[in-house]
């Protein structure tokens, strides 16, 4: 027998290294109908890891409701735009982005859940969720196939347009700035000013 | 438009580069909630650890062996003065509900029929360790000693040792004794009983 002091083990609180129980779309619905999430629950499935999505400030809610205006305005008719909801990537993996631009469709996905096939564009407001929104989900976006993610950058006042996705990421990344115009590949006819999106203080 | 780049390597943008995603947290209702729902079900193999729902490796051979071992060393040995409870949760906080190898419980009439086993009534959690070492280690034990837990014994397969892990303060174990083949190894709580590391770690 031998005895030793041992060392402070890492803190306990630390629940990043866990082999995290992971759950399917259905699982996920499943916990919405039996009251485990609730809708003030701000969530988003990832790989099957149920994340908790950073608090809205300010500056994103504003954001995305002038998004809403400016597609609201411009799409009209010709697609759906979708806040702040789900749609569904693989049978593991359902994010909530801050916009997404939807296949027309006569019911306004009420039957059925937007899945790859669906989305045209995807818009993510990033403040603090920057590296998450770059590093996580991006990537995510492009597995699918989904055609165009803009990452909608506070902090930098710009606009990333990823585009051409192939090998599970995007091989087209463009930049955009104040004084600059944005065009969804989807609807080319529409020119969004950056200043309107993103206007100064 | 200002630059147009065409990205080169995967890693710039590769999931798990950063911006770690902290997971929802649940209690332990809406944990029993899920049990309830058919969300979880008894094929799996989770543990609640701090509010997150870990998937607990998968049970071998060996690891079964050993527990089987352990089971009758200590059953045959402690009798009726505690209650040996194998492979089922107790309940460390309202978000930690872990599922050690074997507790040995503070006798109750009813066999914790009406209600789980609090950090109070645990007298000694043993952990049989085989691929899953590292996270009995660093994860399990520090919670069983921030719950007051007095001894936590790690059955260490792959080195066929037994830690002991006692005197739990300031959310460690400042205490670890190691046990080998051919010693004989006694819990803090009932010192007369005496069992032999082989018993438990069979050859």
């Amino acid at each position: 027998m031998v005895t030793t002091q041992t060392k402070p083990p890492p803190h306990p609180a630390d629940v990043s290294q866990l082999p995290l129980r992971r759950f399917t779309v259905d699982e996920y619905f499943a916990m919405a109908e039996a009251g485990i999430l609730r809708k003030e629950d701000k969530v988003e499935l990832i790989d099957g890891v149920i994340v908790a999505m950073a608090p809205m400030g300010r500056n994103h809610r504003s954001t995305t409701n002038r998004y809403t205006r400016l597609f609201g305005e411009s799409v009209r008719r010709r697609a759906i735009v979708q806040i702040q909801s789900s749609v569904v990537l693989d049978d593991r993996t359902m994010p909530e982005p801050d916009l997404a631009l939807l296949r027309e469709q006569a019911d306004f996905y009420r039957s059925d859940d937007a899945g790859p096939e669906d989305v045209l564009l995807v818009i993510e407001v990033s403040d603090s969720s920057v590296d998450y929104d770059r590093n996580e989900k991006l990537p995510r976006y492009a597995r699918a196939g989904i055609p165009e993610v803009w990452l909608t950058i506070l902090p930098e006042r710009v606009i990333e347009a990823h585009t051409e996705p192939a090998d599970g990421r995007y091989a087209v990344r463009r930049i955009f700035a104040p004084g600059d115009t944005i065009s969804p590949d989807c609807f080319p006819d529409i020119a969004l000013s950056v200043d309107e999106i993103l206007p100064g203080q | 438009m200002v630059t147009q780049t065409k990205l080169r390597t995967n890693s710039e943008t590769g999931p798990g580069s950063g911006g770690q995603p902290q997971p929802r947290l649940f209690t332990i209702d809406e944990y029993y909630a899920m049990a309830e729902a058919g969300i979880l079900t008894e094929d799996d193999r989770v543990e609640l650890i701090d509010g997150v729902i870990v998937k607990m490796a998968p049970i071998g051979s060996t690891h079964i062996g050993s527990v089987n071992s352990s089971t009758r060393a200590l059953t045959t040995t402690v009798g009726t003065r505690a209650i040996v409870q194998v492979q089922s949760p107790v309940r460390l906080d309202d978000a930690t509900e872990p599922q050690p190898d074997l507790a040995l419980l503070r006798e109750r009439a009813d066999f914790y029929g009406s209600g789980i086993a609090g950090p109070e009534d645990v007298l000694l959690v043993i952990e049989v360790s085989d691929s899953s070492v590292d996270y009995d280690r660093n994860e399990k034990l520090p919670r069983y000693a921030r719950a007051g837990i007095p001894e936590v014994w790690l059955a260490i397969l792959p080195e066929r040792v037994i830690e002991a892990h006692t005197e739990p303060a300031g959310g460690r174990y400042t205490q670890m004794r190691t046990f080998r083949s051919g010693d004989t190894i006694s819990p803090g709580c009932f010192p007369d009983i005496a069992m032999s590391v082989d018993d438990i770690l069979p050859v």
